[in-house]
């Protein structure tokens, strides 16, 4: 590259010294000019070779470093949880169909590896088989039936016999390498041989014979493309389109020419054809999904046809080699004909070089191009989820590990119950305001396993596709009155002084502080009730009664409450935080919210099951973890006030929207002026807490009952689920109680409540109606017919 | 009280947990009702902001509530006893019975966290877990899946009975004589 340095000749100096003998001096000038000429040209060229040696030695530095160093950045894969297949399974058959389709599985015969068979609820599906980090699922076929949002009948018809059978879990994002190269790594050992040897009928024949720069397959490409008419081979070895690849931009200089050939030499000098084949089938470029290409055969089979490498028949991999020379010319999504084309010239050089018989290769060119439909996966389909799976990840692992070291990130993210959740944020939105306000409404939406602590769905905005602020991690907002059941639990963890029936005080007052300020809660109505019931107040979200109770057990207290189930930020001392002024983010709300719907055990909010390095070997579990954080007894008797909130209280518009057989328990939050709408609420197998409210946290005609709650309920009545139905524990009794008259009574009487009691906090009294006969038939009967 | 005897105390309770136990998990499922255009339209409010601040006269939506409520409508949900372990869950808890004999300890905390995925209200299932973290050296976690185990054991003597037995031993493994006291004291008074 360096050897264009011309010589000229220092003319003046010559010309001074030819006038005193012209002719032996013209003479002895041509021969020593001559002599000089060679002189230096013989050192130009000695420069020339030191420099072409020095440049060999460089770029034999380049080749073997980035050779035998790590050869690919692999992006980190991350899964949603594996569906578990079983008798008695929950799953509705539009969300299998979602479900297969996500790990992409292909409506079929239900008999090919990938695919299923639908008819009606009968289901056949064919598992590919899956590499778990507890053990291989190996490939089954499966015969069930959903009826009732329920799998019926479900038996494995080829394969290992088993009772529960998990789906290959849908692949759900990536942690890619800055150059968002994506890639599924190969060995040449599990490679079909067909591939490597398709490839090299087409793109280079003397593969194994040359030493990486082949000039006479240059000649035979251009005969064999002059035959055809057009070019179907292309000169450059295998070893040359790999460094190409490798280490050069793509100008198509002749000193690019020049290292491409040079570089290759020297890689076919160190390495063995193998090695270098097989860094070819995981580097070619294949295809572009968004910003991320599709590097190597590995992913480009998963991306195309959604099957494994080892899967693909004849005309598949033919289809692939022939988009080796354009992956987006011949792209078969976009441009099926040219790609048809394409693929059986392929086809019929497989058959010259005698690859596959005529009659196998006159059948694979009578095949459509049987691509899926589209990518079994799309890049970051759900941000706001993968982001809170990177934070969670960055606690133990390095960003450059996670972007290039390939590991295998296995989450609780369940596609249903997030693509439920997002249905009910985009859907309900736009009706919960007219206008400006419309616009500028946002809405989060966190959804967990109520007793696992798994996220399983995560809504960060109205947008869910979005990847911005992620207002369910970090939209610090009041809470408003979902803060009440931690004091009222605060409370009746005292069982001497507090039941549910205990009447607390629902009357203004003014607290003056020590520098003179003072401050006066109202409730949302203005209105003063005298006394009501603990459970009441409540379930009625009343103000003046739940800072009353609070300043009774003492705000020290409530904020032990609040620590003890999670609250890890600061929280205010002053008594406005009995109405929620302390912020938090839905994501702390779920986790807070775990406590009081699991009896008082705290359940650590988890995103990640298991992260194994790429070979499957585990790195890091994340276990399922409990700790009593309260007594199981006084989270029951809030649980019954919380259920209480559903069926009588502000959250009972709920059932507007969902049937009243799925038993719910909640609570409502509003803070002033509708600037945060809040619900927190569960079922027997699901928490979700929503928020409704503005980013400029501006005013909004909402409250947390009819911002929050529509959301909230409009998830809840599409998935299928357990009411909530909480075991009583032990030192529970149920009694038949007259709440103003603090005393046990008959189940017939009016005013008779069916309440929770502590052992020993139940009332001693005992008051009997002015029931009559006829009423007391009529609550037999009543009895007899719920 | 020795390793083997903690042993020995959960084996019991697993003898007598899950003996026989393989009906489906209790309660009946929810199923939503046909397409999204069934369920009414949520409450409708307004941008107007001079409507923004006024007072309301709840949390609630603007519908009157019932003077009366239909209590016996609105009784509590509760049940007495939590779920049995279902077929499938059962299966699992059998593979990781299999894993603990063999030690492989890590292997049988996965197959039970699957269970408990599967049966999350069972009982019996987090006096598995405890078992396994008591092979693992864990008394720690083990203490804490038997209380839970214990929230979910209702009214079922048996299982409230395996469950204290559990607690005793394992707190008298860690030192607490007094919470093992306690806990046995629980065990005999059913």
């Amino acid at each position: 590259m360096l050897c264009r340095l011309r010589y000229n000749p220092p003319m003046k100096k010559s010309r001074s010294s030819s006038k005193p003998n012209r002719k032996s001096k013209s003479k002895n000038r041509r021969g020593g000019r001559r002599s000089r000429f060679w002189k230096l040209f013989l050192r130009v060229s000695a420069v020339c070779l030191v420099l072409l040696a020095c440049w060999m030695v460089y770029l034999d530095a380049v080749v073997t470093s980035r050779f035998e160093g790590r050869r690919f950045e692999v992006p980190s894969r991350v899964y949603a949880r594996p569906l578990e297949l079983y008798d008695g399974a929950g799953v509705s058959s539009g969300a299998l169909e979602r479900e297969l389709a996500l790990s992409g599985y292909r409506k079929g015969d239900g008999v090919k590896p990938g695919s299923y068979r639908r008819n009606g609820g009968h289901f056949i599906i064919s598992t590919r088989g899956f590499r778990f980090p507890d053990g291989d699922e190996p490939r089954r076929r499966l015969s069930l039936n959903i009826y009732g949002d329920r799998v019926q009948d479900f038996s494995v018809t080829a394969g290992d016999e088993a009772a529960i059978v998990r789906l290959e879990p849908a692949r759900i994002g990536g942690i890619y390498p800055a150059h968002k190269e994506d890639r599924i790594l190969v060995q040449l050992k599990e490679v079909p041989a067909l591939l490597p040897a398709t490839l090299m009928a087409v793109e280079d024949r003397k593969f194994y014979d040359h030493f990486g720069i082949a000039p006479l397959s240059i000649g035979r490409a251009m005969l064999a493309n002059m035959r055809a008419g057009q070019i179907v081979q292309g000169g450059s070895t295998l070893t040359q389109q790999l460094v190409k690849n490798f280490f050069l931009t793509r100008d198509q200089t002749l000193l690019r020419k020049g290292n491409e050939a040079l570089m290759s030499i020297l890689l076919e000098l160190h390495y063995e054809k193998d090695d270098i084949l097989e860094t070819y089938l995981n580097e070619v470029y294949l295809g572009q999904a968004g910003t991320r290409s599709i590097n190597g055969f590995g992913l480009a089979s998963q991306f195309y046809f959604g099957e494994s490498l080892k899967d693909l028949d004849v005309h598949q991999i033919a289809l692939l080699v022939g988009m080796v020379k354009g992956p987006s010319y011949y792209n078969p999504r976009r441009h099926p004909e040219r790609a048809t084309k394409r693929r059986n010239l392929v086809i019929s050089e497989m058959e010259d070089a005698g690859l596959v018989d005529p009659s196998k290769a006159a059948r694979a060119r009578g095949l459509p191009l049987g691509v899926s439909a589209k990518p079994s996966y799309s890049e970051n389909r759900y941000p706001a989820y993968i982001d809170l799976v990177r934070r969670h990840l960055a606690r133990d692992y390095k960003e450059e590990d996670l972007r290039s070291e390939g590991l295998r990130i296995f989450t609780t993210l369940n596609p249903a119950i997030q693509y439920a959740a997002e249905y009910a944020v985009t859907d309900t939105l736009p009706r919960l305001a007219r206008g400006e306000t419309a616009k500028a409404l946002e809405a989060t939406l966190v959804v967990t396993a109520k007793d696992t602590g798994e996220v399983l769905a995560l809504v960060g905005g109205k947008d869910p596709q979005f990847a911005g602020f992620n207002r369910a991690l970090d939209a610090n907002r009041p809470i408003g009155s979902l803060i009440k059941p931690f004091t009222y639990l605060t409370a009746l963890e005292q069982p001497d002084r507090y039941t549910l029936m205990t009447p607390v005080l629902d009357k203004s007052f003014t607290l003056e502080f020590d520098d003179g300020r003072r401050w006066q809660p109202k409730n949302y109505d203005g209105e003063e009730r005298g006394e009501v019931p603990l459970h009441r107040a409540l379930s009625r979200s009343y103000n003046l009664p739940a800072v009353r109770v609070g300043l009774d057990v003492g705000v020290p207290a409530v904020r032990e409450t609040l620590r003890a189930f999670g609250v890890v930020s600061p929280i205010s001392e002053y008594p406005s935080m009995l109405l929620g002024s302390v912020a938090m983010s839905p994501v702390t709300v779920a986790q807070i919210y775990q406590g009081l719907a699991t009896s008082g055990f705290n359940t650590p909010l988890r995103t990640i099951r298991e992260v194994t390095d790429a070979g499957g070997e585990a790195l890091s579990r994340y276990s399922l973890e409990v700790d009593q954080v309260a007594d199981p007894a006084a989270v029951h008797l809030l649980q019954y006030a919380m259920q209480e909130t559903m069926q009588e209280g502000t959250g009972r518009s709920a059932y507007y929207t969902v049937p009243k057989e799925l038993t719910l328990a909640g609570k409502t939050g509003t803070t002033d002026e509708g600037r945060d709408s809040w619900f927190a609420g569960f079922s027997g197998d699901l928490l979700a807490v929503a928020w409704v409210g503005r980013d400029d946290n501006g005013p909004t005609a909402l409250t947390g009952a009819t911002g929050a709650l529509p959301v909230w309920s409009r998830f809840m009545a599409q998935v299928p689920q357990h009411g909530f139905s909480p075991v009583v524990p032990d030192g529970v009794s149920y009694h038949w109680v007259n709440p103003e008259k603090q005393a046990l009574t008959d189940e017939y009487c009016d005013n008779a409540r069916l309440l929770p009691f502590i052992s020993g906090s139940e009332p001693t009294q005992r008051v009997s109606c002015s029931g009559t006969l006829e009423r007391k038939i009529r609550g037999w009967f009543e009895g007899l017919f719920q | 009280m020795s390793r083997q005897g903690i042993f020995n105390a959960s084996m019991l309770a697993a003898l007598l947990t899950l003996a026989g136990c393989a009906s489906g998990p209790g309660g009946s499922i929810y199923v939503p009702a046909g397409g999204s255009s069934r369920a009414p339209e949520p409450p409708q409010t307004v941008d107007d902001e001079s409507k923004a601040r006024v007072w309301r006269k709840s949390e609630q939506t603007e519908a009157p509530e019932p003077e009366q409520p239909p209590e016996r409508n609105n009784k509590p949900s509760y049940r007495e006893a939590g779920d049995e372990l279902s077929p499938a869950a059962l299966g699992l808890v059998r593979e990781a019975d299999t894993l603990l004999q063999r030690g492989d300890v890590q292997g049988a905390i996965v197959r039970l966290e699957r269970a408990q995925r599967i049966a999350p209200r069972s009982a019996e299932v987090y006096f598995k877990l405890s078992e396994a973290y008591v092979a693992g050296s864990q008394l720690g976690p083990a203490e804490q899946f038997t209380l839970k185990g214990l929230s979910l054991a209702g009214s079922d003597t048996r299982l409230q009975r395996a469950g204290w037995l559990l607690l005793a031993d394992i707190r008298r493994a860690r030192g607490n004589v007094a919470g093992a006291n306690q806990a046995e004291e629980r065990a005999s008074a059913l």
